[in-house]
């Protein structure tokens, strides 16, 4: 049986100090909104509502959980703080930030900032893949700064793919989305597994009891690559796992694409852990240097701004 | 190995029980210990939680079915528990970690080895006296060992509970450690917080411990403390083992316990969780649900400041 979907509040609903104005997205485990503060500055807010837990029919603002999932809606909840927890403790231009948390209508919220831009996906989906080199190379360097920064707190992010990664109108890259982030120290057993999303996600996430590390979100993180060049998601890892049907793009990809380039979205795609970058460092040293001795302005990277922008445009 | 042991832990008069009290053995060691989380300190009942686990854990870990080493086992153990809640505290964002007294020991091969921090306190009786018990890590302790406090004032000395010892907290432990001591048969060895010795004397530990089997003479014992405390009783725990010769050819008790025929990979382990153990870990209460909106606010406006 389908589960029945949430209704989202309405607009102009006064949802504690802030004003909704409309419904941004919908997933399995919350609603994101944008909506307005006292200010009228404009915020993203998550709803925690996990769909097959918790129902709000229309009209109404408390959703409904019954005496049976009561427990594990609790306990998602917990994993929601988590995503806060996690967030609260990261400020970095790169990474989204959360500005407020609170509690209303029998469950919680997080606002976080709102962005201005469009996803990584939908640019991806636009162009179909084929982006410019200097524009994959521009936007991973400086995600890969956001992701440094997660790393260094501990975390993983664990659900890193394109429509997870919002450019800013100024070309900038936010990664968004720590919903199934993880302290990586952490012992709870997860009762409700993260959804990872097929294709982007390392074969180790598939696994039971897997060491999950740097190295899982940089799994991740070149299935971005390879869709930014392809323009869809690599095969399932686990269907790699198996039987390997993913073609190097340094073959298939070859001669529109610096060799460098494609070598090293092949190197994060490794199935052996071992055999990818170990360090997000190494990996956008690797981006970064494209190789000795090609020629680049000395403003290149000060000037990366405004090049970013005449690429991707204000709309 | 061969003994009687019995365990039990009160509330008092306070609002919430913050002792932990534990003991786990396998067919040739066996771990007692007490913790007494520190009340005056954020989140002392976990802090005593957390330690009971830490070491318990660690000694069905370690002892399969022996510790090689029980000496370095307590200071292993007590020095991961410490961390452990450091860790914790960094987890959850908490201004200080809490804090913990603990006394733990290990009986392997006929001879106790023990080890504490702070004021919850070993004591040995052996032919119906005090043979030994573990010194206090308190400023009353340290006063009475430089002549400035008689013993007999000590229980109602301000500084009584001022502690330079214990797990957790902003300073390294100062664990102290036993020589190792056989054991005798007849030997009775009993771990209790201050909530148990503080009230009542030695003569009464002595005299409730011995006279009657375990099973009741702790009872009776804390049901001693719980009354001369009266209003003001803290919690009250023990944990008390009597050891009996294995070769010993007079009648077992039927309440002692040989571990002969365990299985090498056997353990058994009680672990008084008194009020943590109702929730597994997915429950999630109001409390705690006001706390981590609270926590996660917090660090956004630590870090709002930063920017």
């Amino acid at each position: 049986m389908p589960s029945q979907a949430n209704c989202a509040l309405p607009q102009g609903f006064q949802l504690d100090q802030y004003r909704i104005e409309r419904q941004l997205s919908l997933g399995g485990f919350s609603i994101v909104y944008l909506a307005f503060d006292a200010h009228d500055t404009p915020v993203a807010i998550k709803e925690y509502l996990p769909n097959s837990l918790a129902l709000r029919k229309d009209g109404e603002t408390e959703p409904q959980v019954s005496d049976e999932h009561r427990l594990a809606f609790r306990y998602g909840m917990k994993c929601f703080f988590e995503e806060g927890r996690a967030l609260a403790k990261l400020m970095h231009p790169n990474v989204v930030r959360v500005l407020n948390f609170f509690r209303a209508n029998g469950t919680v919220y997080m606002v976080m900032q709102f962005e201005r831009g469009r996803t990584l996906h939908d640019y991806i989906q636009k162009h179909r893949g084929e982006l410019k080199e200097m524009l994959i190379r521009a936007v991973f360097a400086r995600l890969l700064n956001g992701l440094r920064e997660v790393h260094a707190h501990k975390l993983l992010h664990l659900d890193i793919k394109p429509s997870n990664i919002y450019l800013r109108n100024d070309g900038t890259p936010v990664l968004l989305d720590f919903g199934a982030a993880r302290q990586t120290l952490a012992s709870d057993q997860p009762v409700l597994k993260p959804m990872y999303t097929p294709g982007y996600a390392a074969p180790e996430q598939y696994e039971k009891d897997a060491q999950l590390g740097p190295w899982t979100d940089i799994y991740s993180v070149g299935a971005a690559l390879y869709a930014s060049v392809t323009g869809s998601a690599p095969p399932r890892a686990d269907e790699r796992a198996v039987t390997d049907v993913l073609q190097p793009v340094a073959r298939t990809h070859a001669g529109r694409y610096d060799a460098q380039l494609l070598e090293l979205i092949d190197w994060c795609l490794q199935l052996d852990p071992l055999a990818r970058p170990q360090s997000v460092y190494a990996l956008q040293k690797a981006l970064i240097h494209r190789h000795a001795g090609a020629d680049r302005p000395e403003n290149w990277f000060s000037d990366l701004g405004s090049r970013l922008r005449s690429f991707i445009g204000r709309t | 190995m061969r003994f009687t042991i019995y365990q039990e832990s009160r509330t008092g008069q306070r609002a919430s029980n913050q002792d932990r009290i534990a003991h786990c053995y396998s067919r040739e060691a066996l771990l007692m210990l007490v913790a007494d989380g520190m009340g005056g300190h954020l989140h002392g009942e976990l802090a005593a939680h957390l330690a009971a686990q830490y070491i318990a854990q660690a000694f069905q870990r370690e002892a399969r079915p022996r510790l090689p080493d029980p000496g370095l086992f307590l200071s292993r153990a007590l020095a991961g528990a410490h961390h452990a809640i450091l860790d914790d505290a960094l987890d959850r964002l908490l201004p200080e970690a809490p804090r913990t007294t603990l006394v733990a020991c290990v009986v392997q091969d006929g001879a106790a080895y023990w080890a504490h921090a702070g004021d919850s306190r070993l004591y040995l009786l052996r032919g119906g006296h005090v043979v030994t018990r573990s010194r206090d890590h308190s400023r009353t302790q340290l006063m009475i060992d430089q002549g400035l406090l008689q013993p007999e004032d000590a229980h109602n000395h301000p500084g009584r509970n001022r502690l330079y010892s214990c797990l957790g907290g902003n300073h390294a432990p100062q664990v102290e450690h036993s020589p190792r001591t056989p054991l005798r048969d007849g030997d009775i060895l009993a771990l209790c917080s201050d909530g148990v010795w503080g009230p009542v004397g030695d003569d009464s530990l002595v005299t409730h411990l011995t006279a009657t089997p375990l099973s009741q003479g702790v009872p009776r014992l804390l049901d001693d403390a719980e009354r001369r405390a009266g209003p003001n009783a803290d919690n009250l725990s023990m944990v008390a083992m009597c050891w009996h010769d294995e070769d010993n050819p007079g009648p077992a008790s039927a309440e002692s316990i040989s571990t002969r025929t365990m299985a090498i990979d056997d353990f058994t382990t009680r672990l008084d969780m008194t009020s943590m153990s109702k929730g597994p870990a997915s429950d999630l209460n109001e409390d705690e649900i006001e706390r981590a909106i609270r926590e996660i606010n917090e660090t956004i406006r630590k870090f709002d400041q930063k920017r």
